[in-house]
């Protein structure tokens, strides 16, 4: 059994379904990417992944680590080593990105992290996603730019080591400098075995960490499921051509 | 320790109401002031109304104990709050009587601490100067009873050019039900000097009714600077708390007030900071946290008095349980006033279903070219924080109670007092234990 297993997901909100029987598979060292177009349901798979009580899974399973997790609270999911960098992080005013991660850290521990301990590993991976010094005492979020917000989350998820990340649209809104940043802390954190499914629209992120797998979700299913040849054939044709492909199918 | 049950009432108790002989006649005056004054109610438009209906005036008294000689012999929640710390001056008022005065042998020439009553002793043209300069006894109910019977009391003084780095500190504890207190401060930072002053008003959980109705005066003369630290945290006893506090700033003075309202049954405070003179520059920055069916009602003014001055005002409050907290701030900018600028921010936070918060900022301005301005906000705990936090790991109780401290974390923060910052973090930490249920279930609704 995968590490991460999700079985014939089916999500709704009050509203509509949203998801409409997804499975997927990741295991640790792993990267998988997870592409379509807007409203096709991949961030309400990333939300319902990590415990997001304002959808309910109405059918399917997903196993983590060969425990089934489906009704589990978020800080159990985070805790048995799923972490999720979101991809509109919410803003913590009054609590700072080193006391905030102190804590984060803590809640993964029985006993409290030393503080030099705590110290070192935050250099470490401070200095891994180039963060100057000073952004450690700014209040975690509060008046960051979409390129910190997102720099906050992999420094996080960095911190945690996790054993499976999901990474939403990391990529939206960062300029070139810092998406080949964010992925080079991705790419470091793979190297230690971490296994991944990043969800993007684009392709661009992909030039920088190489998944494994790619897997289409397109309408709540996932449609289309290869290799990397499969974000050269989306950039060469766009979804268009993957929805006329489903047309045909089920025509 | 048991207390001396002598009763002092007002009309008996000759030595109490005639006090300091240069104050004899105004205390008479004020006396009469207080008897023919009615019981006030204030109301507010809307659902706002702070009455003391449910205060039983004829059972208390102000009622007498005997002094101690170490801090040992402290009641305990005085003990808890001063722990080790070191004093340019203490003074502990337990009901009517300073039980223990600490001074400083390090204090530079020319600094008192001592006890109000004994300020008009030995300092009478010094204390005559500055005494009801800022509080009138005829403002009302309670500041004439205040006027008329404050005994004990705390004199607080620094000399021009004069630093003082240790805080002097008054405490005001009543332990025991029945007890009316009339506690008195009054605190100067003479010309180009420099002081900490510190307030705190403290009680155990009390069973039964008390007052408290204070009155505090602070001057920061010319170029001085000045840190005024006012805490309340009367317990969970029915302690009714009606004070007057004024901070009063002289030219090219900077003042930082910091109110803690951590505590009380029923508390209708005003607290007035007054920017008097050319260049007095002040930051007002408070916080209250208020549970059960505690009962909060500040009215803080702004005052400008004068051109060139400059203001900065913030105030965030979180309401628990069925408390009720309502946050009234006025700027008030007097004619002729040119050039002042001021700013007041009031942020409330409502943890319960059950609580009332209000907010109300407000503003009087009869000067042109000023500029002032003001906000407010009342929220909640918002899920998406709390559902960001539990995907860290961390448990919802842990996310709602570090996104509260994080909401005071910028009144905490600037305290620059390491100790009053823990003792505060650390009641509200304890507050919000004790209303996790609750704070939780309704966080869930939203």
């Amino acid at each position: 059994m995968a590490d991460l297993e999700i079985i014939n997901l089916h999500v709704r909100t009050e509203e509509r379904e949203i998801l409409h029987g997804v499975s997927l598979q990741v295991n640790k060292g792993e990267t998988h990417a997870l592409m379509g177009p807007n409203g096709s349901g991949k961030s309400t798979l990333a939300n319902v992944l990590m415990g997001n009580d304002t959808y309910e899974v109405t059918e399917g399973q997903i196993i983590f680590n060969g425990e089934d997790i489906t009704g589990e609270d978020p800080e159990k999911r985070s805790q048995a080593g799923l972490f999720l960098a979101f991809q509109y992080p919410a803003v913590i005013p009054g609590v700072s990105v080193a006391n905030f991660l102190r804590m984060a850290v803590n809640a993964h521990r029985d006993e409290p992290i030393n503080v030099k301990e705590f110290r070192d590993k935050l250099k470490t991976n401070m200095d891994l996603l180039t963060v100057p010094r000073e952004f450690t005492s700014r209040y975690l979020n509060d008046g960051f730019s979409g390129g910190e917000k997102k720099r906050a989350e992999i420094l996080q998820m960095a911190m945690l080591e996790p054993t499976i990340s999901i990474l939403d649209e990391t990529d939206s809104g960062l300029d070139i400098d810092a998406l080949r940043v964010v992925s080079e802390g991705v790419n470091a954190l793979r190297e230690r075995g971490m296994g991944s499914l990043i969800i993007t629209h684009y392709q661009r992120i992909l030039d920088y960490i190489k998944p494994d797998f790619v897997h289409i979700l397109l309408e709540g299913r996932i449609v289309e499921e290869g290799g990397p040849e499969l974000v050269a054939k989306l950039e060469e044709h766009g979804y268009d051509w993957i929805r006329e492909e489903v047309a045909q199918r089920a025509g | 320790m048991p207390a001396e049950q002598t009763r002092i009432s007002p009309a008996d108790a000759g030595r109490t109401v005639a006090g300091p002989s240069a104050i004899a006649s105004d205390r008479k005056a004020a006396l009469a002031a207080y008897e023919s004054a009615p019981v006030p109610t204030w109301r507010r438009s809307g659902f706002w109304t702070t009455t003391l209906r449910d205060l039983d005036l004829e059972s208390l008294s102000p009622r007498e104990y005997p002094a101690v000689s170490s801090r040992e012999e402290l009641p305990q929640v005085v003990r808890d709050a001063i722990g080790d710390e070191q004093y340019a001056g203490l003074i502990v008022q337990r009901g009517a009587s300073v039980i223990y005065t600490e001074t400083s042998a390090g204090n530079p020439d020319g600094v008192i601490a001592c006890t109000l009553e004994q300020a008009f002793d030995q300092h009478p043209e010094l204390v005559a100067k500055y005494y009801g300069k800022r509080v009138s006894s005829e403002e009302g109910k309670f500041t004439a009873a205040n006027a008329a019977m404050w005994t004990g009391g705390a004199f607080f003084y620094v000399p021009p050019d004069t630093s003082v780095e240790q805080p002097f500190q008054v405490i005001n504890v009543i332990d025991e039900p029945g007890v009316a207190q009339y506690g008195r401060l009054l605190a100067i930072v003479d010309t180009s000097g420099k002081a900490t002053f510190r307030e705190f008003d403290l009680a155990p959980d009390i069973d039964g009714q008390a007052l408290h109705a204070g009155v505090t005066e602070v001057f920061a003369r010319p170029n001085s600077w000045a840190k005024v630290k006012t805490l309340q945290d009367w317990g969970a006893g029915e302690i009714f708390d009606v004070s007057t506090k004024r901070v009063e700033i002289a030219r090219d003075a900077h003042a930082r007030w910091f109110p803690v309202h951590l505590g009380g049954h029923l508390t209708k405070q005003t607290l007035d900071i007054v920017t008097a003179e050319r260049g007095a520059d002040m930051r007002h920055n408070g916080l209250y946290i208020t549970q059960g069916n505690e009962h909060l009602d500040l009215f803080t003014t702004d005052l400008h008095e004068s051109g060139d001055t400059t203001g900065d005002t913030v105030w965030k409050g979180a309401a628990t349980g069925s408390s009720k907290a309502s946050y009234e701030g006025l700027i008030e900018i007097r004619e002729g006033c040119q050039n002042s600028h001021t700013y007041l921010q009031t942020h409330s936070l409502m943890l319960s279903k059950e609580a009332k918060v209000d907010a109300i900022p407000s503003l009087i301005v009869k000067t042109d070219d000023v500029s002032a301005s003001h906000g407010g906000t009342v929220g909640e705990v918002d899920e998406n924080q709390v559902f960001y936090m539990r995907t860290r790991g961390i448990s919802r109780e842990d996310a709602i109670r570090i996104l509260v401290e994080g909401f005071f974390d910028p009144v905490i923060g600037g305290f620059e007092d390491e100790r009053l910052e823990q003792l505060v973090r650390q009641r509200i930490a304890g507050k919000l234990a004790e209303a996790s249920e609750d704070i939780a279930a309704y966080a869930a609704t939203k």
